[in-house]
């Protein structure tokens, strides 16, 4: 990792998979039950093109990058999206593949870092607007431990 | 029918939320985030933190508490409802053993094409009084009529 980091430069990117034990799991852990989450009968019937992933899991999962990267997840001051495009995960093993990518836009004089996500599932932006404000990395700092994955 | 405009302004009473352990550990897994400071509270102390805290996106957990005492105050049912976007901002992390207390305000609503955006902010904070973190949403409310369109 390079000393400073400069705007433009991308400091992560990862693909992570949501399948629907990803999301019966963060249901419980999350208390957020609705059936769209669920149940393609329901999902069907309120016109839905199936079951989705709630949008809270999928901003979630996207923060992985800034927490895998920073080390320490509190380092993360400010975190919003904008849920613009619905996630469907498919009833099988592979589930449906979120790609995410952080580029830094902002480096300010009080030592905080504007990150901006990209966040796809093929070529549409499921998350927009998706914005992060933190302090820099500190996964090599003497004496803190790197996180586990 | 439309919400009530006069409803705006309005603040819903404080809700508690205690931050436990093994709830932060579990969420942490249903999102997939295997950072060591939300399980191990020897690291997290390296990382100055009192206890292991909560990842990013957990605040959403107390945060819906108070969703649900503004949508039975305003007669909205959980089918009607689009979350449009989501936002925190951390004056501190959540640690375990918080003793949260959230008030929700609903701060605006605008009406787009017959359903109603509703602009919603929590201010999450500690036993003390002291801030936590400000949680400010957008959630869409569809008309009754299409509800299950």
């Amino acid at each position: 990792m390079p000393d400073t980091l400069a705007v433009g430069q991308v400091v992560a990117a990862q693909e992570y998979r949501i399948t629907r034990e990803n999301l019966v799991r963060y249901a419980g852990a999350s208390g957020d039950f609705n059936p769209i989450h669920w149940n393609d009968r329901v999902a069907e019937s309120v016109g839905l093109p199936g079951v989705l992933a709630h949008g809270m899991l999928t901003m979630g999962l996207a923060s992985r990058l800034l927490t895998d990267w920073l080390g320490d997840p509190a380092a993360v001051v400010e975190y919003g999206v904008r849920f613009s495009r619905p996630v469907v995960v498919p009833d099988d093993d592979d589930g449906v593949a979120v790609h995410v990518s952080a580029t830094v836009t902002d480096v300010g004089d009080d030592g905080l870092v504007g990150v901006e996500l990209a966040v796809r599932v093929e070529d549409q932006k499921v998350l927009t607007q998706a914005r992060a404000v933190t302090r820099p990395p500190k996964n090599d700092t003497e004496g803190v431990a790197a996180p586990l994955g | 029918m439309a919400i009530d405009p006069s409803a705006v302004g309005r603040i819903y009473p404080p809700q508690p939320y205690e931050v436990s352990r093994e709830k932060v550990r579990e969420f942490a897994e249903a999102i997939g985030d295997a950072n060591a400071v939300y399980v191990d509270a020897e690291v997290a102390r390296k990382y100055g933190h009192r206890d292991v805290v909560a990842p990013p996106t957990f605040a959403m957990i107390p945060v819906m508490r108070g969703f649900d005492l503004l949508m039975a105050d305003l007669g909205i049912e959980f089918a009607r409802v689009v979350h449009v976007d989501q936002r925190f901002t951390y004056t501190r992390p959540l640690v375990v053993g918080d003793r949260l207390e959230t008030t929700t305000t609903l701060d605006a609503i605008r009406q787009v094409a017959g359903s109603d955006l509703l602009t919603i902010v929590n201010d999450v904070r500690g036993a003390d009084g002291d801030q936590v973190c400000i949680a400010q949403a957008t959630l869409l409310i569809r008309p009754e009529e299409n509800a299950n369109a």
